[in-house]
């Protein structure tokens, strides 16, 4: 069987995408772009040639291109006048009215020349996948009549798919930020695209759309904005050098490029250089562009082009009865509505709301096509939409920090396990605290769960060995299990809802955790520092223990008085992080002058039992992650 | 009651066929995920470079147009610009970019970007007359298309 694909089969530009392992995936066309020009043409050779490559040869071949045929789709010759006026092919009637374009003496209708787009995209769908296409969701406007929509699902079966449905632009783009989950919304989608612009409004309940309304303007769109730029240059140039770069093909071309990369540029930066050297040449030598270029004079350029998106969003709001406070969600569809003025606009219009725009705008709507696409063929409704864990879960370790086991973001289900051990000598019984959070200290994030782990046979810090696993199932239910090595002593605690934040809930602990970054780092970094100079000075203690008289008396003075120090810094949870820093790296030198005299002692004496051991044991520090507090 | 049982076993049946199914569907998806991984992790590196070397053809179209336009200036200063010209391209060379020819040639849409025609009695249409921006290979890959005048 083969898959099933979403495709945005665009006036100008088509997408397609497909659901993968659960998620929708843009799908790369043999060219390497993620766009196809919606373009054929037919070469004088014969030859049919779709996309970029006809494109690149439109110019030679104007009256035999044809694009733009999403504008005579389903339509009767009768009522296509006006756009006839704007295509350099030519188009006649058919029978019963219908719109043909004739090429090279022969027609061919609409349906054609769009199966020709589809079949491309499938084609390369396939190549990308490995695997045969079959099935197809094709997305059409919300203002397509039943002619239409039936025309473009002919156009599937030309070329050769099985159409599941022909769904809506604006469903598409609701679908892609996954709001059919949501009950009885409105939802205004604004699309502005390289030369059409289309305004929706939505109602979603139950997982079911309804098209309130629908407004917009058929040639309105980014090619506009460009246009702008491209005059904007071409007269600046020719008021200070006296040259019409327009007149010139080559140079319009460069012009237009460099005008629509000044506008790529200006959504993210507030004034950008446009560079053409030897743009041109007149008699008195080479001539170049530069010019500097701030948002506000391109916003000041185009600031009427912005306002015309006014008129269809105020209509379309009326036209479905309803104010601006109706509106629960509002969708960017469009690489213009990536135009920060145009952003602007839509938030005035409507009552300052945020957009949805976290999905690429030029390819929203065929995410959107690849989910539905991916629902019929059953595909994402039988398998589970892997879900990832919205936050980090681990546990509390010694100095109140948070270890983290399983990070955030990870898809679950997933299972993590970590060796800890314990922080004091002769501790029997080690507390889980379960954590949830992005803090750094443990009691600034949320507790799960707590529970304890008792049994662990007597022995120095450091030694047991506490096996502690994160398991979290599809379902987002947490199991933490903590085990004994040694003694086979097992606890464990069962969490459900550790995926069930309310989104605004996690925003919040995320922003919190990136407002503390800096005094969580130093705070966690603190707690390293002095259980780090614990650790050594626990095993000084020891070796000074083991050595008893054979350490020389000025030696065990300073080192005791150095942990004397230490002791009382850690107690007081003192944060000298340079005197911590400092004292144990001196307690390292004594810890490694010490072990070469034990060393020396245990050779001349014949082995003791254990001397080597509990240096490793203590030496083991590094090893050891983290170590649990002892409560008792 | 042994039909409840036996229909109950057949929805079993039918559930564990369902999830068999979801279980193979996922590995396939995965397999091939993870072969086209593999199959881009190359072109990933490659696609990082394209970028880098598109940006700096701009700049070498920059020094076509100074060579071309610059014949009449001092011949110190032309000569300096072609030798920049020639290290830019060398530069390119070694990372195996290379220009190719399309003056002469008939007009493919795989090489080139028609930008123009040109009327022509002696000449037979669809032949590359004129190269306004040269085309350029990468490998096997056509970096950018030269953007050429065609006869018509």
């Amino acid at each position: 069987m083969g898959k099933a694909i979403g495709i945005d089969l665009g006036t100008t530009n088509s997408v397609v995408a497909v659901m993968e392992g659960g998620r929708p995936t843009v799908i790369i066309n043999t060219e390497g772009g993620r766009l196809t020009p919606s373009v054929v043409g037919f070469s004088k050779a014969g030859e049919r040639l779709v996309g970029q490559l006809a494109k690149r040869q439109s110019v030679l071949n104007p009256e035999n291109t044809i694009y733009s045929s999403k504008r005579f789709i389903g339509r009767r010759y009768s009522e296509v006048q006006s756009e006839i006026k704007n295509v350099p092919y030519k188009v006649t009637a058919g029978s019963n009215d219908a719109v043909r374009f004739l090429v090279m003496g022969k027609e061919y209708p609409p349906e054609d020349i769009s199966a020709q787009v589809l079949r491309k995209l499938a084609a390369d769908a396939a190549k990308y996948l490995g695997e045969k296409v079959t099935d197809a969701v094709i997305t059409v406007p919300a203002y397509f009549n039943d002619a239409q929509r039936q025309s473009t699902k002919d156009a599937g079966q030309i070329a050769g798919l099985k159409v599941l449905r022909i769904i809506n632009e604006p469903t598409a783009a609701s679908l892609a930020y996954g709001l059919d989950k949501k009950k009885n919304e409105t939802i205004l989608v604004f699309d502005l695209g390289g030369g059409t612009f289309d305004v929706s409004i939505l109602d979603v309940g139950d997982g079911v759309f309804e098209v309130r309304s629908t407004s917009g303007d058929t040639h309105l769109g980014g090619d506009d904005f460009d246009k702008r730029l491209v005059d904007w240059m071409a007269e600046e140039f020719l008021r200070d050098r006296g040259i019409d770069l327009r007149k010139d093909r080559q140079a319009l071309q460069r012009l237009t490029e460099a005008g629509e990369k000044a506008k790529i540029e200006l959504s993210n930066a507030i004034e950008t250089t446009i560079n053409l050297p030897f743009v041109t040449a007149d008699a008195s030598g080479p001539k170049h562009l530069e010019m500097k270029l701030t948002r506000a004079k391109f916003e000041q350029l185009t600031a009427d082009l912005v306002e015309r998106c006014t008129g269809p969003v105020r209509q379309a709001l009326s036209d479905a009865k309803i104010s601006e406070r109706d509106i629960d969600e509002v969708i960017l569809v469009g690489g213009s509505t990536r135009i920060p003025a145009v952003q602007a606009l839509v938030r005035r219009l409507t009552g300052g709301k945020e957009p949805n725009q976290s999905v690429n705008p030029d390819e929203v709507v065929a995410v959107g096509a690849a989910i539905q696409a991916g629902v019929l063929a059953g595909e994402v409704k039988g398998v589970v939409l892997l879900d990832v864990t919205p936050l980090s879960l681990g546990l509390e370790t010694l100095g109140g920090v948070m270890t983290r086991l399983i990070e955030r973001n990870t898809t679950i289900p997933a299972r993590k396990s970590e060796i800890f051990s314990t922080a004091e000598d002769n501790q029997t019984a080690v507390d889980i605290h379960v954590l949830q959070g992005e803090r750094e200290l443990a009691n600034a994030n949320r507790t799960l769960g707590h529970f304890r782990l008792e049994g662990i046979r007597p022995a120095r810090r450091g030694a047991p060995q506490v096996d502690v696993s994160f398991d979290i199932d599809a379902n987002g239910i947490l199991t933490v299990t903590a085990k004994d090595n040694e003694t086979g002593q097992e606890q464990k605690i069962t969490i459900s809802g550790s995926t069930q934040l309310s989104k605004q809930e996690i925003d919040r602990m995320v922003a919190d955790a990136q407002a503390h970054t800096e005094e969580d780092k130093r705070r966690r970094e603190e707690v390293e520092v002095r259980n780090s100079a614990d650790s050594i000075a626990y095993q000084v203690e020891r070796q000074i223990q083991e050595l008893g008289n054979h350490m020389p008396v000025n030696d065990k003075a300073r080192a005791e008085q150095l942990i004397g120090e230490i002791r009382n810094l850690v107690k007081t949870n003192s944060s000298d992080v340079a005197r911590l820093r400092q004292l144990t790296s001196d307690m390292q030198q004594i810890a490694s002058a010490m072990a070469s005299t034990a060393y020396s002692k245990a050779t001349s004496a014949g082995a003791q039992a254990g001397g080597t051991g509990g240096a490793q044991s203590g030496g083991g520090d590094d090893v050891i992650d983290a170590e649990f507090k002892q409560t008792r | 009651m042994a039909g409840a049982e036996s229909s109950e076993a057949e929805r079993l049946k039918e559930e564990v066929h369902r999830e068999h199914e979801m279980y193979l569907r996922a590995l396939a998806d995965f397999d091939n995920y993870r072969r086209r991984v593999e199959r881009e992790r190359g072109e990933t590196a490659r696609s990082g470079k394209r970028e880098i070397i598109l940006a700096l053809l701009e700049v070498l179209d920059g020094f076509d147009r100074a060579v071309q336009q610059t014949s009449g200036a001092p011949s110190s200063l032309s000569e300096g610009v072609q030798i920049l010209h020639r290290k830019l391209l060398g530069l390119l060379e070694a990372q195996g970019v290379t220009p190719f020819e399309s003056v002469g040639q008939a007009f493919s849409p795989e090489l080139h970007e028609a930008i123009g025609s040109v009327q022509s009695d002696k000449d037979e249409s669809g032949i590359v007359v004129d190269e306004v921006q040269r085309g350029y290979c990468w490998g096997d890959e056509v970096l950018r298309p030269a953007r050429v005048r065609v006869t018509q």
